[in-house]
């Protein structure tokens, strides 16, 4: 096993390799800094960072247009900017936001750069399709900014016909093309885990050896495979319709409008999953190590996965229960959707459990962390309500949406994000992040969504709809507190940006393990050397071999 | 079939895996995982046809009547005899038979490109008899329903999206080929012939489920 | 291709036979499948022949999906991989009728 604790001797000698100076190393980051190095790389590591710096670009454009619809709801009259502008703000809001940041977020970064180390691998299973999975991603962002620079899209992120068939005369069909490019690239992502998964575990590492980051990005990724190529097929009738008026969307020639729809969310729930399972497989690494006790129920959680990616092809047409749908679909979809509700429950439990009597250190990964479980419940509750029939007959298309969903993505997605961009930070850069900023960033981010986003449940409830440029002038106190709290947040994820950066030069040089977490990728060196480990790495006898056990650990055997 | 391979048949193991035997399960689970999505992107619109079918049963009716239903069977012929060539060419690639391989290789696709052609053929009697909805300027036949020209649609889109995959199935397969004729291929990259021909049968598959569920089943 | 074949060894002949068998058989019998289809979609004997066209179609697809491809020989990861795409696709058809079928 290589050394813990240091920063990592010489690496094995690579014959293109750069004279290592004193104090340095080769690592992955290091060994060479030629352009093509970078961008014609097939190191999961370097394309992770890829990921990484293309999706906090798209954060701060889809973060933009979250702005633009912020403020023009500051007034009830729409008097700030005209309709059509605020359409095409909360559109590519959405659209950028799912598919160029939180799809991807976890997966093709942590995932990426994380995966091949917790199983002890040197690479994933296709390093060449990993680099393509990047640049087929740039191409669907490509046309999608397209659209945006050529006046924009309003539609909503979900293209519903006909508005965006017949009737909008705004740039759809870029944006389509753009989004239905990008979907390949998660389709190459969850190929590349599950087969790597599958097949290149180290001797020893049995499934039940696995960190549940691993179970959790597997999941993901079946849900890649399974649901992503019904959103192609949807797309492309999208596209055939408006291009060429097929007429399968169209009731005058025999089409249904509600046949979208239900391909569409056919995808778009199981989504919605892989935008929330690979955040809870941060949460899953980050309680234990910060409570240095060893994961609740880890089969549960392991199997909870595997369930949540499962059931969630059951429920989507809870989406649809206003639009004319068969009374029996809304019944079956209805009564599914409190079924999928059951996993993630099982989670939120054996986290807390996990936390119960365990030895707390508050930084800033942990804090995020904690966010998580309590936001994830909140936004997780509300969805039963919206789940419940003849509730949802009354807050379908409210605000009380649009809460409950940022709750999650947000609340959820965002601070698993943040988490695990500070828990792992050391391991990626080598450098510590100032943990005082972090805690503030944290903090402030927890208010600044909560400010934002909680009067929204209200609004819901009152009745203001969504995706409307005007409002009731009674709901205005609500809605100036939302675009206040905006900026709040704004400010919160402005930090990090600054002080990580900081970081990368002037940041306390990290050990290979500064959190004292279990798992494989700590057993190597900050940054990690270019093939991952310099010799093999030992198995661990169990996963989450942390100081304290529960009772229950002793049937865990690996 | 047995999958043993002769003495010097075999592949050349690459850097990231441990063992052959690793890279081989890897490359075979990675084409089955890129099948799943190839399956599930073409059952989305023969679940669309059934939903047409289901709502306009005799629109749809007379719509598939007048798809052109015996070159699709001869198509359907071309294709089983292709997905035959492409099992000799992946047995060859077992016992060493580089110049058989190459053969059945170039039989596949030369197949392939018939079966484009004839695609191509009728489609220009499509076009001929008035059968392009799409084309403002040609009156659609069946005008006076409606729900037959948005069948007649779904044909032409589950008919091209199957042709760009065999398009690029052939493209593939030639480049393929020009580079399994080199000297000591087969001792280096002998299951690519394996992990492509899963793909070529599952597009030949894809073709056994569309025909009858363009052209026979509504009849 | 006679030149080839008469120039090959008895040894030769016989592994071919060997390994080409299963492809030659699963070749004829899909051949045979699709004639009945062709036949039975040429000459329309019944109302409900679609019902029989689609099982001859899955009989095909088994064949294909078991002996071309091989799945019958592989290990159970693979036959899970292969099986799956399907169930998938039928929870899709399958909520999708629930509401199609019931309006």
């Amino acid at each position: 096993m290589s050394a813990s604790g240091s920063v990592g001797g010489t690496a094995r000698r690579e014959p293109h390799a750069p004279e290592a100076t004193l104090g340095r190393k080769a690592d992955y980051l290091h060994a060479d800094s030629t352009l093509r190095s970078w961008f014609l790389t097939t190191d999961h590591k370097r394309i992770a960072i890829l990921y990484l710096a293309s999706i906090t670009g798209f954060f701060v454009i889809g973060a933009v247009a979250a702005g633009v619809v912020r403020l023009a709801l500051i007034v009830p009259n729409g008097a700030i900017m005209t309709n059509d502008t605020y359409n095409k703000a909360f559109t590519i809001h959405g659209v950028v936001m799912v598919w160029f940041f939180l799809i991807p977020s976890i997966p093709a970064t942590f995932g990426n750069f994380l995966i091949p180390l917790m199983i002890g691998a040197k690479d994933l299973a296709f390093p060449k399709l990993n680099l393509t999975s990047w640049y087929v991603f740039m191409a669907g962002a490509f046309f999608t900014l397209v659209s945006l620079v050529l006046g924009g899209v309003d539609t909503g992120w979900t293209f519903y016909a006909p508005l965006s068939t017949a009737f909008s005369n705004t740039w759809v069909l870029p944006a389509l093309i753009g989004v239905t490019i990008v979907g390949f690239s998660s389709i190459l992502t969850g190929l590349n885990f599950v087969v790597t998964i599958h097949t290149m575990r180290a001797p020893g590492m049995t499934w039940f050896k696995l960190p549940i980051f691993v179970w959790a990005h597997y999941a993901t990724s079946l849900i890649f495979l399974l649901a992503t190529p019904v959103i192609t097929t949807a797309l492309i009738l999208l596209i055939m319709e408006r291009g060429f008026h097929i007429g399968v969307f169209d009731p005058a020639y025999g089409g249904d409008p509600v046949l979208f729809q239900h391909l569409f969310w056919f995808y778009s729930h199981p989504a919605v999953y892989i935008m929330v399972l690979p955040g809870m497989g941060v949460i899953s690494e980050i309680v234990p190590a910060f409570a240095q006790k060893k994961l609740f129920g880890y089969r549960f959680v392991a199997y909870a996965s595997i369930g949540l990616a499962s059931v969630t092809f059951f429920v989507w047409g809870h989406h649809m229960f206003v639009n004319g749908q068969s009374d029996l679909a809304s019944l079956v979809f209805s009564a599914l959707s409190f079924a999928v509700a059951v996993p993630s429950a099982v989670k939120v439990y054996n986290w807390t459990a996990t936390i119960h009597k365990g030895s707390l250190r508050l930084d800033t990964p942990m804090l995020y962390a904690m966010g998580y479980i309590g936001l994830f419940v909140l936004g997780g509750l509300t969805g039963l309500y919206l789940a419940t029939l003849a509730i949802n007959q009354h807050i379908h298309a409210t605000y009380f949406v649009v809460a409950h969903f940022h709750y999650i993505m947000v609340g959820g997605t965002v601070l698993a994000f943040l988490g695990g961009l500070h828990f792992w930070w050391p391991k990626f850069t080598g450098r510590m992040y100032s943990e005082p900023w972090g805690r503030v960033s944290a903090m402030l981010i927890f208010i600044g969504f909560n400010v934002t986003f909680f009067p929204q449940f209200i609004l819901g409830y009152l009745g203001m709809p969504r995706r409307y440029a005007t409002y009731p002038v009674e709901f205005q106190l609500l809605n100036v507190l939302s675009s206040a709290g905006a900026t709040i947040l704004a400010a919160g994820y402005i930090f990090p940006m600054l002080y990580l950066v900081y970081s990368l030069w002037f940041g306390r040089k990290a050990p290979a393990n500064p959190w004292n977490a279990k798992g494989l990728e700590w057993e190597t060196g900050s940054p990690p050397p270019k093939h991952n480990f310099l010799s093999p790495p030992a198995v661990p006898r169990i996963p989450y071999d942390y100081p304290i056990q529960a009772q229950e650990a002793q049937d865990q055997h690996g | 079939m047995s999958k043993e391979l002769a003495d010097g048949v075999g592949v050349a193991r690459a850097g990231h895996f441990e063992t052959v035997a690793q890279q081989r399960a890897a490359a075979t689970l990675g084409i089955w995982a890129w099948l799943i999505t190839e399956l599930l992107l073409f059952s989305a619109l023969f679940l669309v046809a059934l939903i047409v079918r289901i709502q306009h049963p005799e629109a749809t009716v007379a719509a598939a009547k007048h798809l052109k239903f015996w070159i699709g069977a001869t198509n359907t012929v071309v294709l089983i005899c292709s997905s035959l060539t492409m099992s000799m060419a992946i047995e060859f690639s077992r016992i060493g038979w580089q110049r058989a391989m190459v053969r059945a290789m170039l039989a596949t696709a030369a197949l392939g490109g018939l079966f484009l052609v004839l695609k191509g053929y009728e489609y220009y009697a499509d076009w001929d008899e008035h059968m392009m909805p799409f084309l403002g300027s040609r009156p659609f036949a069946l005008a006076e329903t409606p729900p037959a020209r948005l069948f007649v649609n779904l044909y032409y889109v589950a008919t091209i999206l199957h042709a760009v995959h065999l398009f690029t199935g052939i493209a593939l397969l030639l480049g393929m080929t020009w580079m399994a004729a080199k000297a000591g291929f087969l001792s280096r990259h002998q299951n690519w012939i394996e992990v492509y021909g899963l793909y070529w049968h599952f597009i030949d598959l894809v073709w056994i489920l569309a025909f009858p569920i363009l052209y026979v089943v509504n009849r | 291709m006679r030149n080839p074949l008469a120039a090959l060894s008895a040894d030769d002949r016989a592994l071919l036979r060997r390994r080409l068998r299963t492809p030659v058989l699963t070749f004829l019998e899909l051949l045979a499948l699709l004639a009945v289809n062709v036949t039975l979609g040429a000459t329309l004997p019944f109302a409900q022949v679609w019902i029989v066209e689609l099982l001859v179609v899955a009989v095909m697809v088994a064949l294909i999906l078991l002996v071309s491809m091989e799945v019958i020989h592989e290990p159970p990861l693979i036959r899970l991989f292969s099986g799956i795409g399907f169930f998938w696709v039928a929870i899709m058809f399958g909520m999708t009728l629930t509401d199609y079928l019931a309006r």
